[in-house]
């Protein structure tokens, strides 16, 4: 990669528009010499670009913003470039700054580590984290990892996009757009040694900013003098709930309806045929409509690609294999001998197990504290648990009501006790997931909490909590079929308010948060 | 779009790459293909008057892209995110693109004919039933000078009533008239690059990196200078300064009094400036003796200390800028606010010298031109009513009749909608301004609207909130759709060219005031052999030669090529030599007083008023800017924490701002310490939530401009929705 030297936006006489200034206007006072707000060279071995801003020069005229969404084409709602207000001190002592973002370009940058399809890379040479619309499939996992909210998905396009350093820019010579547009020239591109970096990023972090340490931001900031510290997002009182992704609401209860079904048939010995092939049938379902998460559902295969890194990609493995396993378990019950039949059950029921953990792994980002604890994972077990205490024997009834349930053979009695035990943990990792919510250090975890407030919320946490125990009581009077039933509607509830109620990590953005991202 | 078509969008087959492709640009370089532009159109941008040249992309005849000229000694390249999104306003929705008429209550297309027809036939109809004066004109500073310059000919020799004013009253007035009260004459005396070259940099009232977000580099490039700023809100503007003195409301004229009795006594004084160059100055010494550092610290709520130290400061300051916007403007002491500023720099020789000057910043990208050549406050070349010779030199320049020119002022802006309500004015016409949002007091100005009999509203959109009130509403081109010059806060005569065709039927301002020209039958006596605003511009050079403001040496093509070219050079009154009759300046005995409505037990709360960089005055552009809109899409009220916990109050509750005039329902509301215990501060911007349904209708005496700074309000929560 070359770099057209500074030199070149000094002396260059043709029709340059984007010289950061003209050097030879004659009114310019000549005391002051032109800056150079880009690095002269390309980073060497064990360097690379990185964004320096001065929160001292920067009047928040939000310039930046404007010129990185008319550099990029971007739409109105998408902001690569992102400003945000903080505020401290008391009146007349206030004090008020700002802060401008893109990407930080992290030394360990989570959205690389996560993508399931390699969509990013890191540029060997500049740094730079870039991302590949065309390899990209919309998953949002990025969305999720990046502990600065950074990475935006666009629903017109039905890929992620996110700031590239105007990496097009900075090859020819040209300051990145935000560089460019700013009055104060508050905004700089410099090049820094990674190993010092790694050793003290402490330039890193500023009030309204996410600790740099998850992921060892790039950016450099320049704080103020007087007392940064009691400098405070003004953002904080406009949370709003977070997209509801419906369609992994219910994949995910599905296929742990059909895990913990499976399961328990396994072992109360109920895996029929006509068992099986519900569940399989379930799972179907299910696995169809996760790809419509996806922004491109049409190459949800690619997600596969990244196993070794990827929870994601494992997710999409281990369910695709208990996909697999259930197909080829069911069909032994049709035709092949009982033991196979158990073998191939048993393995599926591991598969699904491990699938469930997988799934639940997904969602343990540094970048989403209220996703980011035990109860998560275990969550999403006990969930598997509760449905699968009920469904088998829910699904003779239903059997029954049809008449065909005289097939099933040497039938144990429908327990109480495991659904009530189920019931019990699965409500028990609800209450003190939201207990401690509430009582964490971290603002991220309290606002969660807090989104419980809202009116909506609050019915359907209400809703599936007592869903859950009038699981347990249905179960008793033998309304198995509503038990199953109460038992499904408690755990999509939770699952909608655990996708709406994570507040992620982002920088501070402004009062009025235009755009609400 | 075909169902094949949906279903390769859903199904993630095509991401519409094409849209999101990048090409190099020629000029710009390595950018989304969608601003790649085949040709750049030189102008001015259209917002506020800074006047920062721009390069506007134009590809197939749209308007792709807006980027500074680094060529431009103005902004040197960089824009605000107005100026850079400006492109989208050529292409924005909510455009007025034909003229509608006012039939059985409804407004209905008609033709150009009809309208402008049923215009003249009206508003002559108004005159010979009640009297030429019975129209009255409220024209604007987002024309252009040719604009500008043909209007108040048209109005005051075509329509015949000297009732014509522009919106520049609701913002630059008191400037004027301070300046006409100092120095004899309107102008402001310094340049931008003087806030380079200051060692002291005093802002009065004026939150520039808000709302002239581009001077800021300027400041940001003097690093020798200590930026002292004046505001009762902590403003992005206070964030950068050296020092911020956070005064009580309106107590700046005591602090201007203040620090010339310090300068006075520790004869920090240019007494040779004062006796060659001044007038009036024993008496204002021995006035501004009361206003000791103490009797001030109390009035203005600053320490003594302060007070001594910024004096010190200013009087030791080898050159002192003083920089003012609507903090200062924007009050029923306005005109005298500025004559103390003027008094200040007279007084230590800080004005006619590089970095010394007294400095009002203005507000809308052709103030300055409606100022010289509008013909409202005074005649156009800042000629005076009342000066014989002045009216014969027209005459004569113009060929009419010298009885034809009027031998005063008419009815200013507040007192033409006064007339209104008490049934002097009969007709209106507003030209590119939007009162039912700027205009204070609204319960007056709607009184106002309904009692006319004919109201026309010639605006570039529709619906505006005024054009509901019209009984005939004109499309008229906007910024960059036509040609002609702006002249900036500086005296920078810069060029403004047009850069794509107006939207359907609308035409061009000039065009309009021809066709009605034609129409009242003055058009070749008033508008001889015109065709172009080039032949306005011709006409202006002649008028203003020999003025302070003289056009007449340079021409389009000069300014464009020079980047605009300053009238009057780079300082005015260099050689101490004003436009008094005696030359010399006048130093004025300014007493202070406090605001009008004062704040009691049942409206606890000084309310403050102003704007946000986002958004320009009633947000009619903006608004239909998506980016713009986005980034601040609703009004909110400012309130300190305490004032906050005393009411119970919580961050973005909904609140009503009350005041014995009317109130604004649900509001936001921000607790900040941006703003004094005891006041609040709320954007103007809004139609939703119009500030001026609670503002005062107090105004200058002198000047005429509205207090919009200060007005005493309570705060409730609103009831819930």
């Amino acid at each position: 990669m070359s770099l057209l030297l500074h030199e070149r936006a000094l002396t260059d006489g043709s029709e340059d528009l984007v010289r950061m200034t003209a050097g030879e206007v004659q009114d310019f006072s000549e005391v002051h010499a032109t800056k150079v707000l880009i690095p002269g060279r390309t980073p060497e071995e064990g360097e690379q670009y990185r964004f320096h801003f001065n929160m001292t020069k920067c009047i928040g005229c939000r310039s930046c913003e404007i010129a990185c969404n008319e550099q990029n084409g971007n739409p109105t709602d998408i902001r690569w470039r992102r400003m945000g207000e903080i505020e401290g001190g008391t009146y007349p002592d206030t004090l008020r700054h700002y802060l401008s973002m893109g990407c930080n370009h992290c030394l360990d940058a989570d959205c690389v580590k996560g993508c399931p399809v390699n969509a990013y890379t890191k540029d060997p040479v500049t740094g730079i984290v870039l991302h590949s619309a065309d390899a990209c499939i919309g998953c949002q996992y990025c969305v999720w990892n990046c502990p600065y909210s950074v990475p935006q998905f666009n629903a017109e396009r039905g890929v992620v996009g996110k700031c590239d350093m105007c990496h097009g820019r900075l090859t020819d010579g040209r300051e990145p757009a935000c560089v460019n547009a700013c009055p104060e020239g508050a905004i700089e591109i410099e090049i820094v040694n990674l190993a010092e970096w790694r050793e003290n990023y402490a330039a890193a972090e500023s009030p309204g900013m996410p600790a740099a340490g998850h992921t060892v931001s790039t950016t450099r900031i320049t704080l103020p003098a007087r007392s940064a510290a009691d400098l405070e997002r003004v953002d904080a009182g406009r949370i709003r709930p977070e997209h509801a992704h419906l369609s992994l609401v219910f994949m995910t209860t599905l296929i742990q309806m059909v895990t913990g079904a499976l399961i328990a048939a396994l072992l109360w010995r109920r895996a029929s045929l006509s068992m099986l092939g519900v569940l399989l049938g379930i799972t179907a379902v299910a696995l169809n409509i996760s790809v419509f998460h996806l922004g491109r559902p049409a190459y949800a295969w690619r997600a596969l690609k990244m196993w070794r890194r990827s929870w994601l990609s494992r997710e999409v493995l281990l369910f695709g294999l208990f996909f697999a396993a259930l197909t080829l378990a069911t069909a032994a019950a049709w035709g092949g001998g009982a033991r196979t039949q158990l073998i191939l059950g048993w393995t599926a029921g591991a598969l699904g197990l491990a699938g469930t953990v997988a799934s639940a792994f997904i969602y343990l980002v540094p970048a989403r504290p209220a996703w980011n604890m035990m109860h998560t994972p275990m969550d999403f077990v006990l969930s598997a648990a509760l449905i699968g205490s009920v469904f088998p024997a829910a699904l003779e009834r239903l059997a029954m009501l049809f008449g065909s349930a005289h097939s099933v053979v040497d039938r144990m009695p429908d327990a109480i006790w495991p659904v009530a035990l189920c019931a019990g943990l699965w409500l028990a990792n609800q209450v003190v997931r939201l207990v401690r919510l509430n009582r964490s250090s971290l603002f991220e975890r309290r606002a969660s909490a807090a989104l419980f407030n809202v009116e909506k919320l609050r019915n359907a946490l209400a809703l599936s909590w007592g869903l859950a125990c009038a699981c347990v009581v249905l179960a008793l009077v033998g309304y198995w079929i509503a038990a199953c039933a109460a038992a499904v509607g408690a755990v999509l509830c939770a699952r909608y308010l655990f996708f709406v109620s994570v507040v992620p990590l982002n920088m501070a953005l402004t009062f009025v948060r235009g755009g609400e991202r | 779009m075909s169902v094949l078509m949906k279903a390769r969008r859903m199904l993630g087959f095509d991401t519409r790459k094409e849209k999101y492709v990048f090409e190099k640009d020629a000029s710009v370089g390595h950018i989304s293909a969608t601003r790649v532009a085949d040709t750049w159109v030189k102008t001015t941008c259209g917002y506020c008057s800074v006047g920062c040249g721009m390069l506007i992309g134009v590809r197939d005849g749209k308007a792709v892209t807006a980027r500074g000229n680094p060529e431009h000694p103005v902004n040197r390249g960089k824009l605000c995110p107005k100026g850079l999104s400006e492109h989208h306003i050529l292409t924005a929705p909510g455009r007025a693109k034909q003229p509608l008429l006012r039939k059985n209550g409804k407004l209905v297309p008609v033709s150009w004919d009809e309208a402008l027809d049923t215009m003249v036939e009206r508003i002559g109809a108004v005159q010979r039933k009640y009297g030429n004066h019975a129209l009255g004109v409220v024209g604007t500073g987002q024309l252009v000078t040719e604009e500008c310059y043909t209007l108040g000919k048209l109005v005051q020799l075509g329509f015949r009533t000297r009732n014509n004013d522009g919106n520049t009253t609701l913002c630059m007035a008191s400037a004027v008239a301070g300046y006409k009260l100092s120095f004899g004459s309107d102008g402001p005396p310094g340049s931008y690059e003087d806030l380079e070259t200051a060692d002291v940099v005093l802002l009065i009232g004026s939150n520039i990196a808000d709302n002239h977000p581009i001077l800021c580099q300027r400041l940001e490039r003097n690093e020798s200078r200590t930026l002292i700023v004046v505001d009762p809100r902590v403003t992005k503007t206070a964030m950068m300064a050296d020092i911020h003195l956070p005064v009580k409301p309106r107590s700046d004229i005591a602090l201007i009094n203040g620090i010339a009795h310090v300068l006075i006594r520790e004869g920090l004084v240019d007494r040779e400036y004062i006796e060659r160059h001044t007038s009036g100055y024993e008496e204002f010494a021995e006035f501004v003796s009361t206003f000791t550092p103490r009797h001030v610290a109390k009035i203005t709520g600053l320490s003594e200390a302060r007070i001594e130290e910024v004096a010190l400061l200013y009087g030791r300051a080898k050159a002192a800028f003083i920089g003012w916007t609507m903090g200062v403007n924007h009050s029923t002491q306005g005109s005298v606010t500025v004559t103390a500023i003027n008094n200040l720099a007279l007084m230590t020789g800080n004005i006619g010298r590089v970095g010394a000057s007294p400095f009002s910043i203005t507000g809308q990208c052709n103030a300055m031109g409606t100022r010289e050549a509008g013909f409202t406050s005074g005649l156009p070349g800042y000629r005076k009513f009342e000066n014989v010779d002045d009216r014969e030199e027209l005459a004569r320049i113009w060929n009419v009749d010298v009885d034809r020119i009027p031998t005063a002022r008419g009815l200013a802006y507040p007192d033409i909608i006064e007339g209104a309500v008490t049934g002097k004015i009969k007709a209106l016409w507003f030209i590119a301004t939007n009162p039912v949002v700027s205009f204070p007091n609204h319960s007056v100005l709607e009184q106002a609207l309904r009692s006319v009999e004919f109201l026309v509203v010639q605006d570039g959109f529709h619906p505006t909130p005024t054009a509901e009130f019209a009984d005939l509403v004109l499309p008229a081109a906007i910024w960059g759709e036509k040609e002609g010059t702006f002249t900036n806060s500086e005296r920078r005569v810069n060029k403004v060219n047009r850069i794509v065709v107006p939207p359907g039927e609308a035409h061009s301002d000039f065009d309009i005031f021809l066709d009605i020209a034609e129409r009242l039958g003055v058009r070749e006596e008033l508008f001889p052999g015109w065709s172009t605003t080039r032949d306005a511009f011709n006409e202006w050079r002649r008028v203003s030669a020999g003025r302070l403001c003289d056009y007449s040496g340079f021409s389009w093509e000069q300014i464009e090529e020079q980047g605009g070219v300053q009238w009057g050079g780079k300082r005015l009154y260099e050689d101490g030599v004003f436009q008094t009759p005696d030359g010399r300046a006048r130093l004025y005995s300014v007493p202070w007083e406090p605001f009008l409505e004062q704040p009691n037990s049942e409206y606890s709360f000084v309310l403050n008023t102003g704007r946000t960089v986002e958004h320009w005055h009633t947000r009619t552009k903006t608004s239909q800017v998506a980016m713009l809109e986005s980034m601040v899409p609703n009004a909110w009220l400012e309130m300190n924490p305490a004032d906050a916990a005393r009411l119970d109050l919580r961050s973005h509750d909904r609140v009503t701002v009350i005041s014995r005039r009317s109130s604004v329902k649900d509001i936001e509301l921000r607790i900040t310490g941006i703003v004094a215990p005891g006041q609040v501060f709320m954007p103007f911007h809004f139609a939703e939530s119009n500030s001026n349904l609670v503002t005062l209708g107090a105004f200058d005496p002198i000047s005429r401009e509205p207090n919009f700074k200060q007005c005493a309000v309570r705060i409730e929560k609103s009831a819930a929705r």
